[in-house]
């Protein structure tokens, strides 16, 4: 024993330190993109962002997927080098090189120490400016694409959210289908249509982020000016304006995907949401997921996981697209409690605004303003968010306007952005599960009921390998 | 030059090593503390214990209800987790400035006084949690099983490492509320633990912290099982086919060795050897069987660092639809044996080194991860300066190094396989 007495009083906690969201500098580059630098001291793997419109709403019916692999292709050969090459250049000076595709927007994103910049740059623009998309990499990557949407659907979680996409959005709308297109579509892709999406892309409304420790950087202004900068494609200005997507009429309804055999049942639920825009506040969705379903003393997980045991986390959470969003609940749970856990489900999501307790607001609102600058640490996390505020059209001062609105949040207003979800069209509902687990879901009297179809299989055995 | 990267280390009077690592970029701490437990020191019919206790650690302590603990940290916007491995379990938080001294004090509660809220109830909840995460991590999804079975295929049936963390359900539900009281007590304490503290706090108010909240624990632990003798490759290789029915995406291979333990100079050449084999675009796997033959359509491999005498090492190929599992083995078995006789391209080893510097500074860029590479450094290789200097052990090994390990462990004899099929093989 030493002679340290133990503290039995609970310490206080005092006020919070003072702390913003990195301020950037802003300038416009000779090509019209505009620069976000970020200098983070101490952050020594600098984070380089592009954002370029390019929506998913103008990939013709049928192509859906090409402006993701549009972008996943831009490093499979230029005009100068071959796929390996340009791999070989990345991957001797430690260059992490990523694309991704968005509602509206391509993304590219870049993780480089300091002293590589200049490469990385210089890569990064040869892949903007002239890429080939060459048949057999096209090809092998389509290949790839098929594999991992086997690969998607195959989980239960994959599974569900795809069932889901398909009985929300309305007949035609392009988010019924996901962002990387469908077995379908990307089946159908060749080398011209990734060129023909590729010729879009133009910096006329693109941004691009760079944030790290910037000190060991010379001039990084006329860096990024003199190669991102300097990028002039011929493609013409491109109309992204905010458009909502539909729902479809009969959304509301209770969809039974059988899967033979499985342990547990997936369950996912969403109806209409909020955009960032909301009238009450983003971050009032954001306190309000994490008092409904964002920890283990949250309403759902309180009672679903630690009174009954019946699943690992209940999740809930909003995603919000161009024009509105959703409110999507997800977890899985016991199979042999798929309809208690979904009736509790039910019954704790219809929870009306005016329940909502005084405390429970005030300490998830705390969390959200309160984890800001923990969250806001790294050249990654700062880059990601202001690319894509900036890529919704909104200021990079958003999080710090967010953070205030969150301390003087109070319950009437959480109150009455929760009534508006709830009191909104009703949820639509999967339930992913062994069909014996899942029957009682049937006549429990939650709505119109549907099964689905068969689930889609792996392809088999004795199919004819590639180039064959 | 090891990476410029402020690091104080004590050891309070009842054991517990603590280390500080200051940085005041932003009003934010991240703590970790490493418990020297996990499944490896578990006893044959009590497997899981370890894990389930990352589980009730949240159920409330002496001072703290049940539920309280992680409630009280998100009110003043603190984060809390915890996980479970072979060598370790980790319990993590990340709270502002201000909240140090009560995260402090709800680790000592538990760490300490854990067992007048340990009842029957909480252990009953958390053990159907654990079987739901079991259900939800392992069993639904295709290939959740490769972990458990190649730890199986790799180490002896009496090896710590062959069974895996999650446990066997079968344990869980046959130990009792004593069995966990006595888990407790035998692996918890201050003699076995490294706190990290790594942000916004002054190395000596830090140390005095800990001081102050951890310094009247006292230990009652047992002492750490002796050190497992190093396992020496295998010398023939082993194989067992999963029938995975139409429900797997893929065939897919695993393949895993047994490597040198972490605390052994040869692993990080190992590492290098994984790296260059299969960890990258321009590594040779990915450029002779996913961009060359087309018979696989993307192939990963890694290197699991453990502290008890063998590591293991995974390399991983998802198999192109339509290809012969077996075409794929026999033309990985060819590129291993010329990896082994002629050891890595220029290019190969060079791309390696600049990966593994960038991810471990990128790893670096965090606090909360900042912290684990500490206690890690600190609990299983005894020397929290290792994170500082890892990039230079990197940068020292030389091709003849990564060609002598890859020949010693990572040849087809050595290697124990794992193949996930539609149906079974004629």
């Amino acid at each position: 024993m030493t002679g340290t007495p133990r503290v039995r009083r609970r310490p206080e906690v005092g006020d919070p330190a003072p702390w913003r969201f990195p301020e950037p500098a802003r300038a416009e580059l000779p090509n019209g993109l505009q620069l976000l630098l970020v200098d983070l001291p101490g952050q020594h793997v600098l984070s380089l962002r592009v954002a370029l419109r390019a929506p998913l709403a103008q990939e013709e019916p049928g192509r859906e997927g090409s402006t993701l692999m549009m972008a996943r292709c831009l490093d499979e050969g230029t005009r100068s080098r071959t796929a390996t090459e340009l791999a070989e250049l990345a991957e001797r000076h430690g260059i992490a090189l990523g694309a991704g595709a968005g509602e509206r927007r391509v993304h590219l994103g870049l993780e480089v120490t300091g002293r590589h910049l200049g490469t990385a740059l210089d890569l990064l623009v040869e892949c903007l400016a002239e890429p080939t998309f060459p048949e057999a990499e096209v090809t092998r990557q389509v290949r790839h694409r098929l594999t991992d949407i086997a690969h998607e659907l195959a989980d239960p979680t994959g599974r569900a959210q795809r069932e889901f996409r398909e009985a929300y959005f309305a007949a035609g709308e392009r988010a019924r289908v996901p962002v990387g297109g469908s077995t379908a579509s990307v089946a159908t892709l060749t080398p011209q249509m990734l060129r023909e999406r590729h010729e879009a892309l133009t910096p006329h409304g693109g941004v691009v982020v760079l944030a790290g420790d910037l000190s060991g950087i010379e001039d990084p202004v006329g860096l990024i000016s003199a190669t991102v900068g300097a990028w002039r494609p011929a493609g013409a200005p491109v109309d992204d304006g905010p458009r909502q997507s539909l729902r479809a009429d009969d959304a509301a309804r209770v969809l039974l995907v059988p899967r033979e055999g499985a342990g547990q049942t997936e369950l996912l639920l969403g109806r209409r949401g909020p955009d960032r825009r909301t009238p009450h506040g983003w971050g009032t969705y954001q306190a309000l997921a994490l008092l409904l379903g964002g920890a283990p003393h949250s309403r759902l997980d309180r009672v679903l996981r630690e009174e009954r045991g019946w699943t690992y986390g209940m999740r809930l959470g909003f995603r919000p697209r161009q024009v509105g969003g959703q409110c999507v609940v997800a977890g899985a749970v016991r199979a042999d409690a798929t309809l208690p856990a979904l009736q509790e489900t039910l019954r704790i999501l219809d929870t009306p605004g005016s329940e909502l307790g005084e405390r429970e607001v005030r300490e998830a609102a705390d969390f959200v303003a309160m984890t800001a600058p923990a969250r806001y640490l790294t050249a990654d996390s700062v880059a990601d968010e202001l690319v894509s505020l900036l890529a919704d059209g909104l200021g990079p001062d958003t999080v710090t306007s967010t953070l205030r609105q969150l301390r003087e949040l109070t319950r009437e207003q959480a109150a009455r952005a929760w009534e508006e979800v709830r009191t909104g069209p009703g949820w639509t509902v999967v339930v992913v599960g062994d069909p014996e687990a899942i029957a009682p879901v049937m006549d429990a009297g939650l709505g119109p009921v549907q099964v689905a179809g068969a689930s889609p299989l792996s392809p088999r055995p004795g199919s004819p390998p590639p180039g064959s | 030059m090891p990476l410029d990267l402020p690091v104080a280390r004590r050891t309070l009077e009842n054991g517990l090593q603590v280390v500080v690592s200051e940085d005041h970029a932003v009003p934010s701490v991240s703590m970790d503390l490493w418990v020297d437990v996990g499944s490896r020191h578990e006893a044959p019919g009590r497997t899981g214990l370890a894990h389930l206790f990352e589980h009730l650690m949240f159920q409330g302590s002496e001072l703290v209800a049940e539920g309280e603990h992680m409630a009280a940290l998100m009110a003043h916007g603190g984060r809390a987790n915890a996980t479970t491995s072979y060598d370790r379990t980790s319990y993590v938080a990340s709270v502002p400035r201000n909240a140090l001294e009560l995260a402090l004090w709800l680790e000592a509660d538990r760490q300490g006084h854990l067992l007048p809220a340990l009842t029957q109830a909480n252990l009953d909840i958390q053990r159907d949690v654990v079987v739901e995460e079991k259900r939800q991590r392992y069993d639904s999804v295709p290939y959740g099983t490769a972990l458990a079975l190649l730890g199986g295929l790799v180490f002896p049936s009496d090896h710590p490492y062959h069974h895996p963390t999650i446990g066997s359900m079968q344990d869980l539900h046959a130990a009792t509320l004593e069995d966990a009281h006595a888990f407790y007590t035998a692996h918890y304490g201050p003699g076995t633990s490294v706190l990290t503290l790594v942000g916004d706090v002054d190395v000596e108010e830090g140390l005095d912290l800990v001081e102050r909240y951890f310094g009247h624990l006292a230990d009652a632990t047992r002492p750490r099982p002796t050190a497992t003798p190093a396992l020496p490759p295998l010398t023939a290789p082993v194989r067992e086919v999963v029938v995975g029915g139409a429900e797997i995406p893929s065939e897919r291979l695993y393949l895993a060795a047994r490597l040198p333990a972490v605390t052994e100079p040869d692993f990080v050449a190992c590492a290098l050897a994984m790296d260059a084999l299969a960890g990258l675009t321009i590594s040779r796997v990915h450029e002779r069987l996913v961009l060359g033959t087309e018979v696989v359509s993307g192939a990963s491999a890694s290197a699991l660092g453990l502290r008890d005498g063998t590591s293991l090492g995974l390399l991983v190929l998802d198999v192109t639809e339509g290809v012969d599992p077996r075409a794929v083995e026999q033309q990985l078995a060819t590129i291993l044996g010329e990896f082994a006789d002629h050891g890595p391209r220029e290019v190969e080893l060079e791309a390696s080194r600049a990966d593994t510097e960038r991810s471990w500074l990128e790893a670096l860029a965090g606090y909360d991860e900042r912290a684990a590479l500490l206690s890690r450094a600190t609990l299983l290789l005894e020397d929290p300066g290792q994170v500082a200097r890892y990039v230079d052990d990197v940068l020292a090994v030389t091709p003849e190094q990564v060609g002598a390990a890859a020949a010693r462990y990572l040849v087809p004899d050595a290697l124990a396989t794992l193949v996930y099929r539609w149906e079974e093989e004629r």
